[in-house]
């Protein structure tokens, strides 16, 4: 792309040293562009196909101690260079104002160009192709029952790129493909109506669709839906839980991933902000957030340009790490290892998790439920949040199962927990010896959107809160 | 915010008309935009970062033999918007007969809304807007030093342009302010936090002082939560609660999902779902409120609404497909999710009407009950069933509030709480000058505790 006349990576540098000149401690420009295609299948019917592309810059600063962010998508040179301006005109009108101070740890400089590789380009796929595929996975679920009232199936494929320069002298530039398929199922019978979902995700081109086994995709959300119109409300109060790998991924994300976002940490936001080194959890609990993991929040570089690593939270119960933007690791005493990330170039890049998980224990799925009388066990994530300040988390499952001595009985629906985040992780008793990471999503943060993936192994809680109907 | 550019977002959109205008298409409309937006973020200690945006871009809905193609752009140069209009045509050849459409609106004529856009916003500086942030930081401070700080300022200045194949041709100019704090103290291992907020069209709407010194009580007031046994009470919803309720039961009545029969509001046109005394008015036609505009998302024009009177659903709310599936008027509820082509619909400016009774009423007369200060009702919205954690709340015992709770959730049906409403206040809380809310009793709900 070509701003005026200037090339992409000139306009950067060009607006880093500019920045630099114009009184800026730390200057950084970041050009981000997604191109995306979007197909809608509706029972039986692809009825819409879109496709958009978006781009710009977003320029930060640092000036007399406090940050300025500016971003605009009008591709001009001028419109860029009033970019900087404004980010350095805003530093500049709050510098006089008490808070927060900007400080940032020095980083040596990386120059990388990463292109994430594909099997299969989704631009070598037609068009029809792609709707044949995505009608195919459809009727699956359209023709699992009689109860199947809707069904829908979405494809989506982006394309991103993203190239980060600043003041220490790193520019990167990350290529990044990406394909995201997602069924979802409403059956019926009378006037009791449920739902199903599957999705699939992560870092790939087209070979992800190939890979859709439907009996484990489309067949399955209609199965889903189908065999909870059968399911009773949970009952209420406080039991003991055993959570598959999707809702232990939902749980460690919410209630404590959040937590050890560092941003959160040094802003007072966060229930561990004073616990470093301490006992958080049980000996059980072993906390990784790994970008370079092969699932969903896959990257090479975060978008402030440091290299992604894998990062160790809990070790055996005990805090060990928070996740690293330049900023809290200056604050905190860390090393950023690669979690800060923005939505797009409107956004600054914050904290962000990549793919978060509970660590493999030694017991079997059968040994974690043996102990239970009375529980409950979740399955399926649905949605989730957490007031980190307070540490109080909500996970919502898409199902689950009473346990009665030990074993699953009576099927139930719209199940949620609820709880306080030290408290829970303190009472896991149990942990299953085999880790699964396939939750592919999106984490709201701050108004920004971001790839994440979850995962944990079956786990069991002590006295978790179920909220029901009955 | 620096005055927006000059940029020309007509002449753009009217080009990409005159060329779908001749590729044979069942309909099409296309929508640009334009905005500036500036915010001051706050985190920690304080005011933090300072943030401003332009934002521009401009999309195509082509429809083609009922099929839908979608194209959008970030920019309006001719050449990307002669590849937008291409990549939308023939998206829409590819995309199969949707059997529901019916086609879109024409054009109508609707007077227009005044007060939609404040100068005073559009010409907001951030150095003027970090000083509004500092007096909120310091009205927290007044009541009690030591927070740590969440939240900051938003304003933003819009410009959008519609032109349809049936006539259409809408232009709409907007201004908004936001602002929210959230302080955390902290006593040992005592946590007291809390959040207060406020949007609106203007900037004289918002009291930056109120906000702060009501965020700070309610944060003091956290301290000391306790746990609470499950059981089966009566619950009083502030405003921050009864709002969650009655916009859950709107998105349950607006649009593609609810005519489709996938919604658990999808067979209640015409039924008695609450009280007599429970009636909710949706009006996108008030002057300078925050929702409000003379024409929806696809240029029908907005009008006032009686969704819910004396506890009966009377209409669902419409756009155009949605109305066209039903065989009815489209109500004016179209929205338009920006540039990227997406049409839904939902509520405009909510009005549930008030009641007769107090909020200390309410409270006095419940032996044990639970008074949720801030909840967010959450349903399957296929089954309506819910299962949510109440964020904020105190027990009350013998007609009196007492400790703050933690850790509690309730379940239920969202049809019964409709059902169970037994109180509606007469105070409540005006929002961007189009909203309002009471406080709003129900007889019982189903609570998950110790």
């Amino acid at each position: 792309m070509v701003y005026g006349e200037l090339c992409l990576r000139d306009l950067l540098e060009l607006i880093v040293q500019k920045g630099l000149k114009a009184g800026a401690s730390f200057c950084e420009a970041r050009f981000f562009e997604e191109r995306a295609k979007y197909i809608s299948v509706e029972n039986g019917v692809a009825k819409s196909m879109s496709s958009g592309i978006l781009h710009g810059v977003g320029v930060r600063v640092i000036v007399n101690g406090k940050w300025g962010f500016a971003s605009t998508n009008v591709s001009t040179k001028i419109s860029v260079e009033r970019v900087l301006c404004d980010a350095i005109g805003g530093a500049k009108s709050i510098s006089a104002q008490k808070g927060e101070e900007a400080e940032i740890v020095d980083q040596k400089p990386v120059v990388e160009t990463v292109v994430h590789e594909v099997k299969l380009n989704p631009d070598d796929v037609s068009e029809e192709e792609k709707v044949k595929r995505m009608l195919e996975i459809e009727k699956a679920s359209r023709t699992y029952s009689e109860k199947v009232k809707d069904t829908f199936v979405s494809y989506r494929e982006v394309l991103s790129k993203i190239m980060v320069h600043n003041s220490f002298g790193t520019l990167v530039e990350e290529t990044t493909p990406r394909i995201m398929v997602y069924c979802n199922v409403i059956s019926k019978e009378g006037t009791n109506m449920q739902s199903g979902f599957e999705s699939k995700g992560n870092v790939a081109g087209y070979e992800l669709v190939e890979t859709i086994e439907i009996e484990k995709f489309s067949l399955k959300a209609a199965e889903t839906a189908v065999k909870l119109l059968d399911a009773s409300p949970p009952p209420r109060g406080t039991f003991t839980v055993v959570v598959d790998p999707d809702v232990g991924g939902l749980f460690v994300h919410e209630a404590f991933g959040h937590n050890s976002e560092g941003d959160l940490v040094f802003g007072g936001q966060s229930i561990i902000a004073d616990k470093m080194g301490q006992k958080v959890a049980s000996d059980l609990v072993t906390i990784w957030d790994d970008p370079t993991i092969h699932k969903n929040g896959h990257f090479v570089y975060d978008h402030e340009g440091t290299k992604a690593e894998p990062h160790l939270i809990v070790n055996k119960g005990i805090l060990v790490g928070y996740l690293h933007s330049l900023e809290s690791a200056a604050k905190l005493g860390g090393k950023p290892q690669g979690s800060a990330r923005a939505q797009n170039h409107h956004s600054s890049p914050i904290i962000r998790m990549s793919n978060t998980y509970f660590a493999a224990g030694d017991m079997s799925l059968e040994e974690v439920l043996e102990d239970v009388k009375t529980g409950v066990f979740l399955s399926g994530s649905q949605y989730g949040y957490v007031e980190t300040q307070k540490g109080q988390f909500t996970c919502k499952a898409e199902q689950g199962w009473l346990i009665r001595n030990g074993e699953l009985s009576e099927h139930l629906r719209d199940v949620a927990i609820n709880g306080l985040t030290l408290d829970a992780l303190k009472n896991v008793s149990a942990v299953s010896n085999e880790v699964r990471i396939e939750m592919p999503g999106m984490c709201g943060k701050s108004g920004q959107s971001m790839y994440v993936d979850a995962g944990a192994p079956y786990m069991r809680f002590e006295g978790i809160v179920v909220g029901g109907r009955r | 915010m620096k005055n927006m550019e000059e940029i020309d977002i007509r002449s753009p959109v009217e080009k990409a008309a005159k060329m779908l205008s001749k590729m044979n298409l069942d309909f099409f409309d296309v929508y640009a935009a334009y905005s500036r937006s500036l915010s001051i973020e706050v985190l920690g200690k304080g005011i933090k970062e300072a943030v401003s945006r332009t934002d521009l871009g401009l999309g195509v809905r082509a429809y083609k033999n009922k099929g839908l193609g979608v194209a959008y752009s970030q920019s309006l140069k001719t050449e990307d918007i002669e590849t937008t209009v291409r990549k939308a045509v023939s998206f829409a050849t590819v995309a199969q007969p949707d059997p529901h459409f019916k086609g879109m609106p024409g054009p109508s004529k609707a007077p227009k809304v005044e007060g939609l856009c404040d100068p005073e916003v559009a010409s907001l500086s951030l150095d003027d807007a970090g000083k509004l942030v500092k007096n909120m930081i310091e009205a927290v401070e007044n009541v009690r030093k030591g927070a740590m700080y969440a939240g900051g300022l938003g304003a933003g200045h819009m410009k959008g342009f519609l032109v349809t194949s049936t006539g259409v041709s809408v232009e709409a100019e907007k201004t908004s302010v936001s602002a929210a704090i959230v302080p955390t103290y902290k006593e040992g291992d005592d946590i007291g936090s809390s959040s207060e907020y406020d949007y609106a069209i203007s900037l004289k709407e918002i009291d930056f002082e109120k906000i702060g010194k009501q965020a700070a009580e309610k944060a003091i007031e956290q301290f000391g939560s306790e746990r609470v046994e499950s059981g089966i009470l009566p619950i009083i919803l502030t405003p921050e609660s009864s709002s969650s309720l009655v916009f859950s039961l709107l998105g349950a009545i607006s649009g593609e999902s609810v005519v489709k029969g996938r919604t658990y509001a999808s067979g209640c046109l015409g039924k008695q779902i609450a009280p007599q005394f429970f009636s909710v008015v949706d009006d996108g036609t008030i002057p300078g409120a925050i929702s409000s505009g003379a024409f929806d998302g696809e240029g029908v024009p907005r009008r006032r609404v009686v969704a819910i009177e004396k506890g009966v659903v009377k209409t669902f709310l419409h756009n155009y497909y949605s109305a066209g599936i039903l065989g009815v008027e489209p109500t004016g509820h179209a929205v338009r999710g920006g540039y990227g082509g997406h049409v839904g619909a939902g509520p405009t400016n909510v009005q549930v009407e008030h009641g007769d009774s107090t909020l200390d009423e309410m409270v006095a007369e419940t032996k044990t009950g639970i008074l949720a200060t801030n909840m967010i009702f959450t349903p399957n919205t296929v089954s309506g069933e819910f299962s949510s954690t109440i964020d904020e709340g105190f027990l009350i015992k013998n007609g009196e509030k007492k400790h703050p709770v933690k850790n509690l959730m309730v379940g239920g049906h969202m049809l019964e709480l409709f059902r169970d409403i037994e109180l509606v206040s007469k105070e409540g809380r005006t929002i961007g000058k189009g909203y309002f809310f009471p406080n709003i009793k129900l007889k019982q709900i189903k609570l998950a505790g110790k």
